[in-house]
């Protein structure tokens, strides 16, 4: 304890400024030929020594009178603490005294006033443990050679009237330097700290007891208090930015869900027709696509409708080969579009993001397979003649042919394609590796080819199409359009149900009977092709 | 399927084959080609549409004569010839290959022959060339 006044004492005896030690001293000089002078009665002729003459009175009168009043004081607070007798007691008493009158010229160490503060106020509610504290400082102070700590006490003594925001930021200092860590972090530890300042800076005084080599006497001014609280500030605010940042990303995610649940249920119901499969996949030609596409399934609706309406009504052959006139053209109007968009995207009519689950399904080469297209259609259109049953067996028959020629050319060009992607994946740099760049400009080529199968496909689905309706009566290509009209809405009704499944009943098909009596054999029919393998 | 015996005389007999041909006009040589046999195809040994034509008549049975372009050495002018011949634009992207005739007449790119096979005016054609028994 004691070396850690001493310690404490001259740290702040060096931070501050070098005239106030000789003074200091020169004052122990003093007041220690004063107190033998009160003694002996004798004037304080060394104590004149060093002070200027026209001062020395005026200091004289007022050394007397503080004399007076801080020996009653200093008496008053060292007696509880007096432990030890003798004459070193007497001699801290009286110099704590002298020391107390010291004029205030002498607050030269205005950081020491902690515990001395703490002392008198008589105003606060001081524990006991504070009074033996400082009591028991006292005590070690009058084994301490020099007098100054006493001095520097007694200054503080006169500063604590003037001076009371220094108790608050000397505790302030003392956690920090004594906590610097937690001085951020635990605003709510310091705010009880300064709570406690002014009763009886407790806290200080346990760190003291901890022997903590911390420096007491550390120099607290305004400017760093302020600064402290204004970090203290700014934390506690960016702790509250953080927490509604985090809020709002926490509402942003929920309702970013909600927002992809809507879509995809929008979409299983046929309104967006699966458009967008990924963001960047989805190329401006195949976003108009998709729109026009959507556009003709309503113009396909409306077909059927005439269709159905048609055929019910009994039309003449030639009102209802109108009829039949402008589906054909309606089927290909779609082919058009397609050809429009296989210029530029072929990749998006192949992959049949256009398209419906179920109709992905039986997608062959960005459509319908007109082979599995006529066995349907076969059972359906029963009253047939010889002649357009042989029609339509014959164009099955090369259907099929024409079919299996693309696809054997369509997997040679994978096959040449795959051996220009994967050539010398391996070796870096081997002699006979091909360079990067010339390798990427073949695969683009053989690539393009893709478009060109493309549209040979679609061009085989529109003969189709055509054949038939030259090979079937009007009546019979009316019943052949509705059917196949029937059967592509049926396909992507189911495709709805499936995507809406977790949440509803399944409805059976069974449910979804098209109106119309002499389409009942056509339609139930359909029900079991959609489940025989094609 | 046969391999055009023109290429082969070209590469044997060039001198004998340059001042037979040497008048002979690009479209000439095709037309002569193209009646050589009944069923004729030229093509180009990497293209996939040739590959899947040939598949197409090899499935019903036909054995067409056929003309890689790319192995004879006067094929860039036979090139040009076809496109004139089917009409397709030479700069355009799209191979003009393959191009068919059938009896010496011309039938037309892919999507022809495909037309004509789905309406089904393609199996009269080669039985009349010659190319198909019934």
């Amino acid at each position: 304890m004691v070396q850690g006044e001493e310690s404490s004492w001259r740290m702040a005896a060096s931070t501050h400024h070098e005239r106030a030690i000789p003074l200091n001293q020169a004052l122990a000089y003093g007041v220690q030929a004063h107190a033998s002078a009160s003694v002996a009665a004798t004037p304080p002729a060394s104590f004149l020594d060093f002070q200027p003459a026209a001062a020395a009175a005026a200091y004289f009168g007022e050394l007397e009178e503080a004399l007076i009043h801080g020996a009653a004081n200093a008496a008053g607070v060292v007696d509880p603490g007096m432990i030890r007798g003798g004459d070193v007691h007497t001699k801290s008493a009286a110099t704590a005294g002298y020391l107390a009158a010291r004029p205030p010229t002498l607050e030269i160490f205005p950081s020491w006033p902690t515990r001395q503060q703490q002392q008198l106020h008589s105003g606060n509610s001081q524990s006991v443990g504070s009074t033996t504290d400082s009591s028991s400082a006292q005590n070690t102070m009058p084994q301490m050679e020099l007098v100054s700590p006493a001095s520097i006490r007694a200054s503080s003594e006169q500063q604590q009237q003037p001076q009371p925001g220094q108790e608050v930021m000397m505790v302030t200092t003392d956690d920090y330097s004594y906590k610097p860590g937690l001085a951020a972090a635990s605003p709510s530890f310091q705010q009880h700290q300064l709570q406690q300042q002014p009763l009886h800076g407790g806290g200080d005084h346990d760190k003291r007891k901890l022997g903590s080599t911390r420096k007491e006497g550390k120099l607290v001014d305004a400017k760093t208090e302020r600064r402290l609280a204004q970090n203290r500030e700014a934390a506690r605010k960016s702790r509250l930015r953080k927490k509604a940042y985090v809020q709002n990303l926490e509402t942003s995610r929920v309702r970013l869900q909600q927002i992809e649940q809507e879509l995809q249920r929008a979409r299983s119901q046929g309104l967006l027709l699966g458009g967008c499969s990924a963001a960047g996949d989805t190329s401006s030609g195949a976003a108009v696509f998709d729109m026009e596409y959507a556009r003709w399934l309503d113009d396909d609706s409306k077909r059927l409708t005439e269709l159905r309406g048609g055929l019910q009504a009994h039309l003449l052959d030639t009102n209802l080969g109108l009829i039949v006139e402008e589906c054909m053209q309606h089927y290909d109007e779609l082919f058009q579009l397609k050809a429009s968009l296989a210029r530029s995207d072929v990749f998006h009519l192949l992959t049949g993001t256009w398209a419906t689950p179920a109709e992905r399904c039986f997608l062959w080469m960005g459509g319908f397979r007109p082979s599995d297209l006529l066995k349907i259609l076969i059972q359906q259109l029963d009253p047939l003649t010889e002649q357009q049953m042989l029609g339509i067996y014959n164009l099955q028959q090369s259907s099929e042919q024409a079919e299996e020629a693309l696809g054997q050319g369509l997997q040679q060009l994978h096959q040449s394609l795959a051996d220009t992607v994967a050539a010398g994946t391996l070796n870096n740099d081997g002699p006979g590796v091909p360079n990067y760049m010339s390798l990427m400009a073949i695969a683009l080529d053989k690539l393009a080819n893709l478009e060109s199968f493309y549209q040979q496909a679609d061009n085989l689905r529109q003969q189709t199409l055509h054949q038939l309706h030259r090979i079937l009566t009007t009546r019979q290509a009316a019943r052949c359009f509705l059917s196949i009209g029937e059967y592509y809405r049926r396909l992507r009704a189911l495709s709805n149900l499936w995507s809406s499944r977790p949440c509803e009943s399944f409805i059976g098909t069974e449910s979804v009977s098209p109106p119309g009596t002499e389409l009942q054999t056509m339609h139930h029919q359909p029900q079991q092709n959609q489940y025989s393998g094609f | 399927m046969q391999y055009g015996a023109a290429a082969e005389q070209a590469w044997y007999m060039p001198a004998a084959a340059m001042v037979a041909a040497g008048p002979e006009s690009a479209v000439a040589r095709v037309e002569r080609l193209a009646s050589e046999s009944a069923v004729v195809v030229f093509s180009v040994s990497s293209c996939c549409m040739c590959h899947a034509v040939k598949r197409l008549f090899c499935g019903m049975g036909v054995h067409p004569t056929v003309h890689e372009l790319d192995l004879d050495p006067r094929g860039r002018d036979l090139e040009r010839a076809l496109a004139r011949l089917v009409g397709a634009a030479y700069s355009s992207p799209a191979p003009v290959v393959p191009v068919v005739f059938i009896g010496g007449k011309l039938v037309g790119a892919m999507d022809r022959v495909m037309a004509a096979h789905i309406n089904g005016s393609l199996v009269p054609l080669l039985k009349e060339a010659g190319a198909l028994w019934l």
